[in-house]
């Protein structure tokens, strides 16, 4: 399944791994905030954050190969809308400074969401008084994401094996029905979901 | 639209974060007094949906391909409250677990795309549905709030980016509006692609939310305090004035002495004056009011294509899947 | 496992049935109901038309019948997800309770039922809290949930699979946890819906075996006639909403005619008979003449 690489390496073993989530959340947070933080005009307030992360990285032995596919796969949208400060005088150094800014961020929680499993990260959530009602929809909707891409992939595919003119317009349809389609299968999914949970005792 | 970490500064992120987190706190009541126990799993599986349509490709200009937002389109279906969730929710896994878009954005994204998007498309969606009737109505109006959607979030983006002092405003405006004009028609089309599409086979979950709309004429009125509130936050001259808490530190102490970073920090809008009053301001103006029309033409255009003038009555419901 | 089904006695001595469904009538509102199976049928059709039966205590019964029989719809009526309008007059009886608003919980702590698809029912991040689900919502302690988790986990064999993510599990793998889930709450009556769809031959012995294996009142709805032959000494057949005939399944399945009538066909295990009359593994070649 293509959209196991998320979550491959959330649950190898490293000290990192080990740690509580609620601390790593916390510590991304902070790298975050720190680079966020930092004024334009003193861009080497973001090294200690950056060898923070990379320490970070070596200890949590995620293979380097992946995390630099990752980032690159998220560079290009953070250097479009970088290239906007172009325009400007001193463009091009604030331009650098935003990339790097940027980068250090999605480092950091690139890190956390491959070191952490997602449910500890909703149980921290919970535990921290966010709304039950907003935890369960993202709860449901990790776990459900994965099944709906699948039907969406299966429904695309049996359309495609039954499509011998391809355009433009008619991939537009195509794309329009199936995600109609799996509107409806969401609704009534959710419907059976709710027949399961009520009869298992929920209130 | 993501704005990812980095581009927005403390203060910025802050508000909106906080402007965010009251509008989701109200949706979340709302949507538990509206639709009861079932909304639990429906939203759970609607934000899936948003997800995986997300995933889902479509041609554009060029070798290129583009996706949807999918806010209109999911307001549309489940109501403003919900769909205020749905997208928070989606964002906020988008951000954690993808790494599309910032943590510390996060607020500034639901700002944009669930307030300003969602709810925003869905009060022009009701009003435009007020004139035009039936499902046609229906379909022209999701059409045109999706495009008015794409529109308005990308200029609140522009206005947080040029508050932020990341990007000036005269730059920003234009290249966002521009093109999220443009990805506008594309959302347009394809809503109401999807929308006829689910009223082919399952009318039923079409009109089961516009049942329910008088009762939200107040959740409106408190989604528009909020944007508004945003808004005002934003815009007024206070925040664009305002240096940063570190910025101030290093004023004082004697660091910033970078020339090059003046422009940037000082203000963006200065004097509360759109910068360039003249014709570039007209020229946008001009530029807008045609993207909107336009925009209206081509959703009217879809609703005629798409839904046939004369509906057989059904004299069953039909079968779905 | 065994659960303690401690059979139950009315006044005059004779046992109450774990189970007992008197003359239930159903028919799908207008538009789409709930749980109506989206199979392109006439609103307003009745889906169950006048079903009466009942299970002993400890038996295993299989629940056959064509698609559309109303099979999966008479299921969802035995722990009272249907009908969802209350003020009908209650049909389903469950140890000698009648199904009603007022004792909902306790019913569907009672009887546990699995859905057709286990995508549908595992709806927790983890499979710890998946199984665990059940048990906290009957509210129970922490350490009697954990407990509860481990032994269901381990009668199902899937003990370590507490931390998995449910969609890196398999399809039998997840039919599993989900009975787990079930057999957390400790049910007296176990409900399934197709349990053996969608699952390669091993599996299928699997799932039969575990089944098998726990000594607990069941009833099986099921297209796989080969697995109602051995494990459910008693069958039920339901066509278009009525109950055909039901009996001991060899002589029922055995009768070509019934089974073709109703959509269904005589099983070839049948001709597998074992002479000490021990449904199971066969022990006659395959291919010997009837």
């Amino acid at each position: 399944m293509r959209h196991d690489f998320l979550d491959r390496y959330s649950r190898i073993d490293s000290p990192v791994h080990r740690l509580p989530a609620a601390i790593k959340l916390l510590a991304a947070l902070a790298a975050v905030l720190a680079t966020v933080a930092a004024p334009p005009s003193m861009p080497w307030l973001m090294a200690p954050t950056a060898i923070f992360l990379l320490a970070a990285a070596a200890v949590s032995r995620l293979p380097w190969r992946f995390l630099a596919v990752r980032m690159l796969t998220l560079e290009p949208l953070v250097c479009g809308v970088a290239a906007m400060a172009l325009f400007q005088p001193g463009g091009w150094r604030l331009m650098l400074i935003l990339v790097a800014k940027c980068s250090l961020c999605l480092f950091a929680v690139v890190l956390l969401s491959n070191t952490t499993a997602f449910s500890d990260l909703l149980r921290v959530l919970k535990a921290v008084r966010v709304p039950g009602l907003l935890v369960t929809t993202m709860a449901l909707a990790y776990r459900y994401l994965f099944v709906l891409v699948d039907e969406a992939q299966r429904m695309k595919r049996a359309r495609l094996s039954r499509t011998f003119v391809s355009g433009r317009a008619g991939a537009w349809r195509a794309a329009a029905t199936v995600i109609g389609q799996l509107f409806a299968r969401a609704t009534e999914r959710a419907e059976r979901i709710y027949a399961a949970m009520c009869a298992r005792g929920w209130r | 639209m993501h704005i990812p970490d980095g581009f927005l500064d403390v203060k910025t992120a802050a508000t909106a974060a906080v402007v965010s987190a009251a509008a989701v706190g109200v949706a979340l009541r709302q949507a538990r007094l509206r639709l009861g126990p079932r909304s639990v799993p429906l939203m759970g599986l609607a934000a899936a949906f948003v997800f995986a349509a997300q995933m889902l490709n479509f041609p554009v200009a060029g070798g290129t391909s583009g996706h949807m937002v999918g806010s209109v389109l999911t307001a549309v279906l489940l109501g403003p409250s919900a769909a205020v969730i749905v997208i928070s929710t989606v964002l906020i896994v988008q951000a954690m677990v993808f790494a599309d878009g910032g943590v510390m954005a996060l607020g500034a994204n639901i700002f944009n795309m669930a307030l300003i998007g969602a709810v925003g498309g869905w009060a022009v969606y009701r009003l435009v549905c007020r004139v035009f009737s039936g499902l046609r109505g229906q379909v022209l109006a999701a059409a045109f709030a999706a495009w008015c959607a794409i529109v308005a979030g990308a200029v609140a983006c522009a206005a947080e980016l040029a508050i932020s002092a990341t990007v000036q405003w005269r730059i920003v405006l234009p290249a966002m509006a521009g093109v999220h004009m443009l990805i506008g028609f594309g959302e347009a089309l394809m809503t109401a692609l999807i929308l006829a599409s689910i009223a082919k086979v399952r009318r039923d979950l079409l009109d089961r939310q516009t049942a329910s709309a008088s009762a939200s004429y107040r959740e409106l009125a408190v989604y528009g305090l909020l944007i508004s509130l945003g808004l005002a936050v934003f815009a007024s001259p206070l925040a664009s004035k305002w240096p940063d808490g570190l910025d101030r530190a290093a004023q004082t102490l004697g660091f910033e002495g970078k020339a090059l970073a003046e422009p940037v920090v000082a203000s963006p809008v200065p004097d509360y004056r759109m910068p360039g009053v003249g014709s570039p301001a007209v020229a946008t103006s001009i530029a807008g009011g045609a993207g909107t029309v336009a925009a209206f033409g081509l959703a009217w255009g879809l609703a005629r294509a798409l839904v046939p003038r004369k509906r057989p009555a059904f004299t069953e419901t039909p079968a779905a899947g | 496992m065994t659960t303690s089904t401690s059979a139950r006695f009315s006044p005059d001595g004779v046992p109450t049935p774990a189970l007992e469904v008197r003359d239930l009538h159903f028919r799908y509102a207008d538009g789409q109901g709930a749980h109506a199976p989206q199979v392109g049928r006439a609103d307003h059709a009745e889906a169950l038309r006048g079903v009466s039966f009942s299970i002993a205590d400890g038996e295993a019964v299989a629940l056959i019948g064509p698609n559309g029989a109303g099979k999966s719809t008479l299921l969802l009526h035995l722990n009272g997800l249907l009908p969802e309008a209350r003020g009908e007059r209650c049909c389903v009886y469950v140890q000698g309770k009648a199904v009603a608003p007022e004792n909902l919980r306790e019913i569907r702590r009672q009887v546990g039922l699995l859905f057709q698809d286990p995508n549908d029912q595992l709806f927790c991040p983890t499979v710890f809290e998946d199984v665990a689900f059940g048990p906290e919502q009957l509210g129970l302690s922490p350490a009697e949930v954990r407990a509860r988790v481990a032994e269901s986990l381990s009668v199902v064999g899937l003990a370590g699979f507490e931390q998995r993510a449910p969609h890196h599990l398999s399809v039998g793998q997840k039919r599993r946890v989900c009975l787990a889930g079930v057999l957390a709450c400790k049910p007296s009556i176990l409900v399934l819906d197709e349990p053996t769809s969608n699952l390669d031959p091993r599996t299928r012995r699997e799932v039969r075996r575990l089944l098998g294996g726990i000594a607990i009142t069941k009833l099986i709805a099921t297209h796989d006639l080969e697995f109602a032959v051995q494990l459910c000494p008693r069958v039920i057949v339901l066509d278009q909403g009525v109950i055909v005939a039901q009996g001991p399944t060899p002589e029922l399945l055995a009768d070509e005619d019934l089974m073709l009538r109703h959509g269904l066909e005589r099983p070839h295990i049948l001709d597998h008979v074992l002479l000490d009359g021990q449904w199971g593994h066969p022990r006659r070649p395959v291919g010997k003449s009837r």
